[in-house]
């Protein structure tokens, strides 16, 4: 089949579901209400809370959840042929993360715009707020461990990558000065830093970095793992910069490369019009790899619904809403736009990294070299895109690993920065001060246990596959989805509205993640595997115990919804 | 139609079509990056203004006297602020609000 095919259908069933079912959600679950004032013009301040146009809205809030995750996800996934992969992301669009993305907007708007970690408290109840945190705390450990793994794979199969990243942070700052101080308008600038950053790829072409004559064929020193050590050291020192000066601007840089990325993958699609050379379900899987089910809810996450959404929904896009329907376009049609990037991985490992099937089969020939290969095969397969579209195969390739490599550095400097605050809340909670108090010791927890962890997977017949690792960073991601799924589930109940919108995905996920963590602990106790094994017998624990808070909540959401249901308007405690 | 007008003309074009590309860059990827510039220096501001306030929120400060200069700066936005930190009224009557 053509890739174009593919897209068109995906397109239209992505317009359906915008369309129609998008719109059930505005009038009948969330009853959107455009004279209700929205915190942007209640609370203004010109900062965090300024109404903003929704296209607009739009823009930011897509560029602030679209990363690194809904490439990877996919990307291992179609090891299980492309027909399940694509379906999930589809349907899990449609009816998951739409729902969520949109619904997470919609009651914290409600609430005066708070976010979701204070929400849980609030709506769901205190024992949640631990809960919370807990969650953030192992998705922010294991999000750090793996994108360490990714840029280390991507740092070893793309030497001329290297260069150009690390000329990347100084640009990133100059452009950042520039614009700051200067105060001029931003797109000459922006364009010239891009360009910049483009044509030090033909350096690094010219001059690629490896530090294979330092490393060891297998072992703790090879080459992948020299360069997660040096990522964590980077994102140690990093993290201790204040935003303005780095992070921010990287991620203004980022921001061109999302959609310059998009643009390409869709160009490249339409011009070459490739075919899909992977099968629909892998036939050819060896007999002793892992079941697509459950485990496929858990290996995509991000592009089929995503836990992280609902902190961006909630932290910044909330607070900028003009008016209430425009949280459906902004959060629905966000989840839409995941969904199409997580595509566009789909289409590149399946119709564009080879010619013929069989080529495919060697490429996914397990699902340890499908993992370790996956991002590989994403920046290979749009390389080819780009070669559609007349740029040489070669510098392509090395575009692609700098786009997935940049959002995956940022990532990683968001990620420990965040991490440093949750250890410091959690240990302010526990009386330990010391930790609490210290941003050097709360900064080295932050980076030391993600570190471990990423220097563990192996190759072969040493440490474990990574796939495994991303399966558990996609357990925390999705059980994220369900607390704030049960968040929006009991202020719909209590609103007095149906929330079987809300509770299919609610109970689909809050399943598939449990089973999925059941299914990996018995591998792991079998394989004595025992890093991972406590680890996910820990996200276990607190899948049951979301599973407890959610149905104590909902529960007491029922009472209240029934205690009302004299009253003929919803009143100010069940609104909040 | 001479050819330098139709020249100018088409330049006209570009030139608009240049400014809005120009305002549609700033409104979708620029702003994003100010709004969090805006972020972190009101951040830097409510530390400066928590430590010169130390006294009305009950420690001692001990170089009140040294940081009194400094409050009328920092006055204007006294009202925003300590709504934002949860407080919708602040000080004394006649203070503030």
């Amino acid at each position: 089949m053509p890739a174009i095919v593919m897209v068109l259908i995906v397109g239209v069933l992505f317009y359906l579901g915008y369309r129609y079912y998008s719109g059930y959600l505005a009038r009948r679950v969330y009853a959107l209400d455009d004279d209700r004032p929205t915190p942007a013009h209640t609370m203004r301040d010109g900062v965090d809370f300024i109404p903003t146009n929704r296209h607009v809205l739009f823009g930011h809030h897509f560029t602030s959840v679209a990363g690194a995750a809904p490439i990877v996800g996919p990307a291992i996934a179609v090891f299980w042929g492309w027909g399940p992969a694509l379906i999930w992301v589809v349907a899990g669009t449609i009816f998951a993360a739409g729902v969520h993305d949109f619904g997470a907007i919609v009651v914290s708007v409600r609430h005066k715009a708070q976010s979701i970690g204070t929400l849980t408290r609030e709506v769901v109840g205190t024992r949640a707020r631990v809960l919370f945190l807990l969650i953030i705390f192992f998705l922010l450990t294991l999000v750090n461990a793996v994108f360490a793994v990714v840029i280390g794979n991507l740092f070893v199969a793309n030497p001329e990558a290297v260069l150009p990243i690390l000329l990347e942070i100084p640009l990133a700052i100059g452009i950042g000065q520039y614009i700051y101080r200067t105060r001029s308008a931003a797109l000459v600038p922006s364009l010239v830093g891009v360009v910049v950053l483009y044509v030090t790829i033909l350096l690094g072409q010219a001059l690629p970095i490896s530090l294979a004559g330092i490393a060891t064929e297998d072992g703790l020193f090879t080459e992948r793992n020299i360069w997660v050590v040096l990522l964590f050291v980077y994102t140690f020192v990093a993290s201790r910069i204040p935003v303005w000066v780095l992070l921010q601007p990287r991620d203004y840089i980022n921001s061109h490369q999302l959609f310059i990325a998009l643009g390409v993958i869709g160009l490249g699609v339409l011009v070459g019009w490739d075919t899909i050379v992977a099968p629909v379900v892998n036939d050819q899987a060896p007999a002793d790899s892992p079941s697509w089910f459950p485990l496929l809810f858990v290996t995509i996450a991000c592009g089929a619904i995503s836990g992280f959404h609902s902190l961006v929904s909630s932290g910044t896009t909330s607070k900028q809403l003009d008016k209430e329907s425009d949280a459906r376009y902004v959060g629905y049609f966000g989840a839409v736009g995941e969904g199409s990037l997580a595509l566009g991985s789909i289409l590149a490992c399946t119709a564009g990294i080879v010619a013929t099937t069989a080529d495919w089969h060697a490429a996914y020939s397990d699902f340890a070299t499908a993992s370790d290969g996956a991002t590989s095969n994403f920046v290979n397969g749009v390389g080819h895109f780009a070669a559609n579209l007349g740029v040489p195969e070669a510098t392509a390739v090395v575009f692609a690993a700098v786009v997935v490599i940049s959002f995956a550095a940022t990532t990683m400097d968001t990620g420990v920065r965040l991490q440093r605050y949750i250890v410091q809340e959690i240990a302010e909670i526990v009386r330990i001060r010391a930790v609490s108090r210290s941003l050097t010791l709360s900064g080295l927890i932050a980076v030391l246990i993600p570190l471990v962890l990423a220097l563990l997977p192996g190759g072969g017949d040493a440490g474990y596959t990574f796939g495994v690792l991303w399966q558990l960073f996609g357990t925390t991601n999705q059980l994220t989805a369900g607390l704030a799924l049960s968040v929006i589930a009991v202020w719909v109940t209590k609103n007095r509205r149906n929330p079987i919108a809300v509770l299919v995905p609610l109970v689909f996920l809050v399943v598939m993640t449990t089973w999925a963590l059941i299914d990996n602990l018995i591998t792991f106790v079998a394989e004595s595997e025992w890093v991972l094994a406590p680890l996910d017998a820990i996200i276990f624990v607190l899948a049951v115990w979301l599973i407890v808070e959610a149905a104590l909540a909902l529960r007491r959401a029922r009472g209240v919804a029934r205690d009302d249901a004299g009253d003929p308007e919803p009143t100010e405690l069940t609104e909040r | 139609m001479t050819a330098g007008g139709g020249l100018r003309r088409l330049g006209d074009r570009l030139a608009r079509c240049w400014r809005r590309f120009e305002r549609g860059h700033e409104l979708l990827l620029v702003s994003r990056w100010r709004q969090g510039l805006r972020r972190e220096a009101r951040r830097r501001d409510d530390t400066l203004r928590t430590l010169l306030l130390l006294e009305s929120l009950g420690v001692d400060n001990p170089v009140a006297y040294e940081t009194l200069d400094a409050v009328p700066y920092l006055v204007a936005d006294f009202h925003e602020w300590h709504r934002r930190m949860g407080r919708d009224e602040f000080g004394d009557a006649g203070m503030c609000c």
